[in-house]
């Protein structure tokens, strides 16, 4: 059953007048673009109430923006009553399985890292009717957005913004010691090695966490690996390029890192570069950020990279996605699908919102200057990373399989196992058959 | 807290009472019955409201969470199949499985050996007169009463592999080196040492809880017979082993095995420090049970993998409460 | 005049010895707390230097992580919630787990043993499993994301244990002193008001204590029925509003443990006290 469309009227300003003034909003106090830019919702919302559910953001003045400014104006102007709820975004799933259980909880979830929609999307709304307006309007999704939502040829979800894992690394060390910027991995490899022995080794994550996952799947597809091929049915993971990132990670452990990245959760590697230690570290701006706030003398000489190159040239960024959902038990879908839109319609003020750290899923809104990363110079290469983001299962879309793979941090134990001394055979052998088993399980059930 | 709080049921009480005064006069036998079916139907009563919260509560969810290791029920069917024991054995082909219970054993027994050492030599010192003894009791009780969630973040800090505290202390007395070379302990990070970090951090929280049931136990040994014993010229640890032992032990197996089954299904201690890693070296059944039947939504295999240890516990337990519940002294 | 001497050396022998015995145990537990107490008043910079001293300050002890939590956080609701919540626990647990321990350790009642045994069996159940059927529960009985959900939910591992607890403080009291009642023309009811309650409160203020931190200590069950900012309890509102992605406000957290965790501690021992005293005073006859 899908929901039917919203009339939407080319709105004249005179409608919408009338329309407030019926209303009775007190929309006065809000700004005026927000509310020449909105879409006038249909009446039929009036008066309701739409629970949100997602993560406390790390920058909390996007959640005050979130809470206090952009649902009470939207909610305002349409008669909605809207309350947010956070959780931690790691906890998210277990709140969704709770949900869905109970067959009632929020309106509108979120699902920030471990992307579950396509797991859920039975007891999801069928948002594609957003999902191409969307597309239409703002230029088109960028290619990995629709893996991470898609079921049955129909969309489940709405991903609104992913989050970048940039090289950032310390100018002054490097310059110090005649290192060229670390534009390819081979030369972040040479620069660990060169500073390692003056005390300012590096440090990606050999651990079960969140960033694991990402930062080994960047260089496993950066080294020209894949996880998936494009139809989802074949696993690529046993190549020579895994093979050749599998060796790297190893060369790069001995000669740049110490033994404790074996103990490594998300956080650390912010605390490593805010502590001064590292030269380098491959992590989301919030390490960056953390660093502005702890410690202004380090950070003053931290710089913000292209993603480094793989041997044949190929860079990509395996980004953390966040996809809003709505429940197909929700009461109010007609409220949630109309929010969601004006959430995507305001995508840009939210990633100034978040100090830059929201990157839009959609090409017309990451046009140049994008908000904050345009305008502030240490951070204008975040500009150029769209065209080579990925997300899990690359080139392949992101299937429930693949899902439990990175659950179980399938990937991070390879390049563990390959870092404590197992032979690359081994942990290859190893790795495979963990994805064959888990690939065989779905395909029974 | 006064008696007539206690009267939960309403007129029954004094029905009770009433029928009790009429039937004052000792007879025989049908005295004798009617008292039993009052004593019978008295206890019953009081035993209801927690025997039907149980069971309501916590009954009928097991059942549910039964019919969730037979079916392959996961998040994105709303309708599931019985497959019999699939997801058991999908459970045992997986060599994250056997590693997860042979740590969770590991994790129950070191931990059970420490809390006992460290509960009954604590209870024992706090039950001496000295100066000071009030402070000292609140101070140790302190891990018990931190919330779980936070305590164990702040030991996530203090075993980092860069700012630990442990680390400085040790460090600085000169029993490791320094920080960059390889003594310098990688708490969560070394295969080796982490579960054992993750165990001493449970330690740490419920020690003192051991100790307290302890001293409860030891407080609650009527005086008249401690006194009888030394008067009869027992020495201290005669009328340890045959007087106090004895009483506390129910009150002593209550709390160990209790204990047990806690620790046996506590999640938060590994899952807040290492999430079960290092490549698995501190992965416990609960954890493994939550990422599958939870963040990877199979509900089947997580139920599975978390109720494994059931059919395992269970008559052992079984056996043993039913023979604590016969001692009578 | 020499005899006294010794006595009052040998006493003091006693109180080192007692005091050497305990500093191990002493330092264990409070030598975190104390670092946790630290930090809660450091300067963030201070905290993430690796040279600075972490037991005493190198820059100017700071209340800004104490602002952080009270105006910046719901932890003033948080802390209501968690006390709120934990009080009805103890109650609902008193007054569920006293008369089924009763029952069990003294009234002689068939299947009562595997009544008893199945009651303990249940926590053979991971909580894991059990919050999605809860989860059911608590929505139909309109209590999802308020608080009220945990004082429905939180008995169920407060009882058992109750129970078995109070059984064993039940079966310490003679038989003689119950049946001496009895015979009185106090009936099962008199007996056990009058006459087993009073004796055994040492135990029953422990049950009471162990309610009210079992229920201070959940996660999960927090996590999965209550959202709601206001309606949340300390050990799910903390993680939520200070680990956000990957940074931790790690002053305010510990400062967070410490205002909750510090009081209940004193509660503790106040009640130890209590219990201490019930024996003196009541049995000892």
């Amino acid at each position: 059953m899908t929901d039917p469309q919203p009339a939407t009227p080319a709105p004249s300003t005179l409608n919408r007048r009338k329309f407030l003034a019926t209303a009775g909003a007190g929309v006065a106090a809000s700004s005026l673009m927000t509310m020449l830019d909105a879409r006038q919702a249909p009446a039929q919302i009036k008066g309701t109430t739409l629970r949100i559910l997602q993560w406390s953001h790390f920058i909390p003045a996007y959640d005050t923006w979130f809470d206090s400014k952009l649902t009470k104006e939207w909610g305002d102007q349409n008669g909605v009553k809207i309350r947010v709820d956070h959780i931690p975004h790691l906890e998210l799933p277990a709140r969704m399985a709770a949900e869905y259980a109970a067959g009632a909880g929020h309106d509108i979830i979120m699902n920030g890292s471990s992307i579950l929609t396509r797991l859920y999307y039975k007891s999801l709304a069928d948002l594609s009717d957003i999902y191409d307006a969307s597309g239409k309007k703002h230029g088109g999704w960028i290619p990995t957005a629709k893996s991470l939502v898609e079921a049955e040829g129909r969309y489940y979800g709405i991903p609104l913004f992913y989050i970048l894992l940039p090289m950032t690394y310390r100018k002054d060390l490097f310059d110090a010691n005649n290192l060229k910027a670390p534009d390819t991995w081979e030369l972040a490899r040479v620069a660990a090695r060169t500073l390692k022995p003056k005390g300012h080794p590096t440090g990606i994550q050999f651990s079960q966490c969140a960033d694991a996952n990402l930062n080994w799947r960047s260089i496993l597809f950066g080294f020209g690996g894949a996880e998936l091929d494009p139809s989802g049915e074949n696993v690529l993971i046993d190549s020579r390029e895994t093979r050749e990132a599998l060796k790297f990670a190893k060369a790069l452990f001995d000669e740049g890192m110490t033994a404790e990245v074996f103990s490594w959760d998300d956080a650390s590697d912010n605390r490593y570069l805010a502590s001064g230690i590292a030269c380098w570290v491959h992590d989301a701006i919030s390490a960056y950020r953390t660093t502005e706030d702890t410690n202004p003398d380090v950070f003053k000489n931290t710089v913000v990279a292209m993603e480094p190159a793989g041997p044949g040239g190929k860079r990509v960024n395996t980004c953390a996605a966040n996809v809003w959902m709505v429940w197909k038990f929700s009461k109010n879908q007609q409220a949630a699908k109309e929010f969601l839109t004006h959430m995507i319609d305001t995508a840009s003020e939210g990633m100034t919102a978040s100090r830059g750290y929201n990157m839009p899923y959609l090409n017309g809104l990451a046009k140049k200057p994008m908000p904050v990363i345009g305008t502030d110079p240490k951070l204008q290469i975040l500009q150029d990373f769209p065209p080579i983001v990925a997300f899990y299962g690359y080139p392949g879309p992101f299937i429930t399989p693949i899902q439990e793979v990175v659950n179980l941090f399938v990937v991070p134990d390879m390049f563990t196992r390959v870092a404590r001394g197992q032979s690359v055979e081994d942990v290859m052998k190893w790795g495979m058959g963990e994805y064959r088993r888990i690939f065989a399980k779905h395909k029974r059930a | 807290m006064t008696p007539a709080s206690l009267q939960g049921g309403g007129p029954e009480p004094t029905a009770r009472a009433a029928v009790v005064s009429v039937a004052a006069p000792a007879r025989s036998r049908l005295m004798f019955q009617s008292q039993t079916s009052r004593r019978l139907a008295f206890g019953y009563l009081l035993l209801a409201p927690a025997a039907l919260y149980v069971l309501l509560l916590v009954g009928a969810p097991f059942l549910f969470s039964l019919y969730l290791a037979v079916s392959d029920a996961n998040v994105g069917e709303p309708v599931a199949k019985f497959i019999g024991l699939e997801n058991f054995r999908s459970a045992w082909e997986m060599d994250t499985f056997w590693i997860a219970f042979r740590n969770s054993i590991v994790f129950l027994v070191v931990a059970a050996i420490f809390k006992s050492l460290l509960g009954t030599s604590l209870a024992f010192l706090l039950l001496q007169e000295f100066p000071g003894k009030k402070l000292i009791r609140g101070l140790v009780v302190i891990p018990f009463t931190l919330p779980i969630a936070i305590s164990v973040l702040a030991w996530k800090w203090m075993y980092d592999s860069q700012f630990s505290v442990i680390n400085w202390v040790l460090s600085r007395l000169g029993l490791i080196g320094q920080y960059g070379t390889d003594s310098w302990p990688i708490w969560l990070g070394d295969p080796r040492l982490a579960l054992l970090a993750c165990i001493a951090v449970n330690v740490w929280r419920t020690f003192p809880f051991s100790a307290i049931v302890l001293l409860a136990g030891f407080t609650s040994v009527p005086l008249e017979v401690l006194d009888a014993a030394k008067v009869d010229g027992c020495s201290f640890f005669q009328r340890f082993r045959h007087v106090v032992a004895p009483m506390i032990f129910p009150i002593l197996m209550i709390g160990f095995l209790f204990d047990t089954v806690f620790t046996l299904s506590d999640l938060s201690v590994v899952y807040l420090l290492t999430q079960g890693g290092p490549a698995n070296a501190s992965k416990i059944l609960p954890v493994l049970a939550y990422q599958i039947g939870i963040q990877a939504g199979n509900l089947g295999r997580g139920a599975a993998i978390a109720l494994f240890l059931v059919p395992l516990l269970a008559p052992l337990m079984f056996l043993f409460l039913r023979n604590l519940k016969r001692r009578e002294y | 005049m020499a005899t006294a001497m010794t006595l009052r050396q040998k006493e003091r022998r006693r109180h080192l010895l007692i005091y050497a015995g305990l500093t191990p145990f002493v330092f264990m537990a409070v030598f975190p707390i104390y670092w946790m107490l630290i930090t809660a008043f450091k300067q963030d910079p201070d905290l993430y230097r690796m040279d600075n001293i972490p037991f005493w300050f190198n820059m100017a002890p700071t209340l800004k992580h104490f602002k952080i939590l009270f105006f910046q956080t719901n932890y003033g609701a948080w802390i209501v919630n968690t006390m709120t919540i934990a009080a009805w626990v103890a109650v609902i647990t008193l007054v569920t787990a006293v008369p089924a321990g009763y029952a069990l350790a003294r009234l002689r009642l068939p299947a009562a043993e595997n009544i008893g045994i199945a009651v303990f069996m249940t926590y053979l159940v991971p909580p894991i499993i059990l919050f999605l059927p809860l989860s059911r529960v608590v929505a139909m009985l309109g209590l999802q994301d308020e608080w009220w959900a945990l004082v429905v939910v939180y008995p169920t591992f407060t009882i058992p244990f109750g129970t078995w607890l109070l059984m064993g403080f039940f079966k310490t009291v003679p038989m003689e002193m119950e049946e001496a009642a009895r015979v009185d023309g106090c009936g099962y009811l008199g007996a056990f008001l009058r006459v087993v309650l009073p004796v055994s409160l040492p135990g029953v203020l422990t049950a009471v204590i162990f309610a009210f931190t079992l229920s201070m200590q959940d996660f999960l069950y927090g996590l999965a029925f209550v959202a709601p900012g206001d309606q949340k309890p300390v050990p799910v509102g903390v993680p939520t509003e200070l680990i956000r992605g990957d940074v931790y406000y790690w002053g305010s957290l510990m400062g967070a443990a410490l205002l909750v965790g510090l009081p209940v501690a004193v509660l503790y021992n106040f009640f130890l006290d209590r219990f201490i005293q019930g024996i003196t005073g009541g049995v000892g006859k």
